[in-house]
């Protein structure tokens, strides 16, 4: 019978999950699974895909303990692995569908190229509920390209470097990407702030 | 605004730019109205996502979250280990390399056996009136003694010289078995 962990810090849990304590590893999970599940959503956007996603990362980051070194905290590991995997669908989605010529103005910014400079902050005097609520269904409105380079830097905290590595791309197009990403959320912030005031 | 100063000024607000040209960067923002409302509203953005991330639970309770991850974990195992194999084909894979041995040691056993010269010691004594011969085989394990008489035939043979066992009068010469 395996030892009731409950009690005991992250840093026990990991290494008798290292050791092959399953009953610790549990308790890592029901710890962190809200996150994790959360991070894959934010990527895909998708409820059973970031469901299925998230434990995909659980069961890989079982597999790869022994490779955890305690340089970064257990979340932010798991994190990092649940974004890997999240890119590897996002590419074989993107693979999957047909080039077309929406696709292609996400790469250059579209029509947000052509736009003006909008409301200076279209998020001033918003509750941070509220706040939330918007950034989220503006999220949901950007191509996965868009979103994931705004996740990866606004969230995640990444360097252009470190994001052009993950989404495999250079980092000129890691810095044209959240360019138009930014602007482009601007835009949805603000036409949802009209939108309401309307 | 050129596309490029567009993604410097970017990389000026995330921090990403050398200090010298950050340096520069922040004195032409000073000068430029655009480059400023711009910068304004790329910060606006990048101010207000970080925190205000909607928070998503897991929508399975924990037991049920918990044991998709358990069975998938453990077929990942069971699928990783390889497939254990019956008795006699695990035998085999020792079996047949020793048989290859034990066939490759007799072959050169043999061919040593059979290459191998017989050996043949063939001793000849002559005396006044006699010869006496020997011959001896190694590998039949038999030696041959012949007594021959050189004076007339009237003179009676000499007795059969004795080398050792058993020995057989066999007429004119003795066979001795070693």
């Amino acid at each position: 019978m395996e030892p009731y962990t409950p009690a005991l810090g992250e840093a026990e849990l990991v290494k008798l999950a290292q050791k092959g304590n399953m009953a610790a590893f549990e308790e890592l999970v029901a710890r962190h699974r809200d996150k994790i599940y959360a991070r894959a959503y934010s990527m895909v956007r998708h409820e059973d895909e970031a469901l299925d996603l998230s434990q995909d990362a659980w069961v890989k980051g079982w597999q790869r303990l022994a490779q955890f070194q305690g340089d970064a905290s257990f979340v932010t590991w798991m994190t990092r692995i649940v974004i890997n995997l999240c890119l590897d669908q996002l590419r074989r989605q993107k693979r999957q569908r047909a080039e077309s010529i929406e696709a292609m103005a996400e790469e250059t910014g579209g029509v947000e190229r052509q736009m003006p400079v909008v409301t200076p902050n279209p998020t001033e005097g918003l509750e941070r509920q509220e706040l939330r609520r918007r950034i989220d269904r503006a999220l949901a409105q950007l191509s996965y390209e868009h979103r994931t380079v705004l996740v990866l830097h606004e969230f995640e905290e990444l360097e252009y470097k470190e994001i052009a590595r993950r989404m495999q791309c250079s980092i000129g197009t890691v810095m044209s990407r959240l360019f138009y990403a930014r602007r482009r959320m601007a835009l949805l912030l603000a036409g949802l702030k009209r939108e309401n005031l309307e | 605004m050129r596309h490029d100063l567009e993604l410097k000024l970017q990389a000026w607000l995330d921090g990403e730019l050398p200090e010298r040209e950050a340096r520069r960067m922040g004195q032409w923002i000073t000068r430029d109205a655009d480059a400023a409302a711009l910068l304004a509203q790329l910060r606006s953005v990048k101010e207000a996502l970080p925190g205000n991330e909607t928070a998503r639970a897991v929508p399975d309770s924990r037991e049920f979250y918990w044991s998709q991850i358990q069975r998938r974990i453990q077929r990942e195992t069971l699928s990783s280990r390889p497939a254990r194999l019956p008795w006699f084909a695990r035998w085999q894979g020792y079996l047949l390399p020793l048989t290859g041995v034990a066939a490759v040691a007799c072959a050169l056993m043999a061919m040593v056996w059979h290459a191998a010269p017989p050996t043949f010691d063939e001793i000849s004594a002559t005396t006044d009136g006699m010869e006496a011969v020997t011959f001896h085989d190694q590998s039949g394990q038999m030696t041959v003694v012949w007594l021959q008489e050189n004076s007339p035939p009237a003179a009676p043979a000499p007795p059969a010289q004795k080398t050792g066992g058993t020995t057989q009068e066999t007429g004119d010469s003795d066979v001795e078995m070693e």
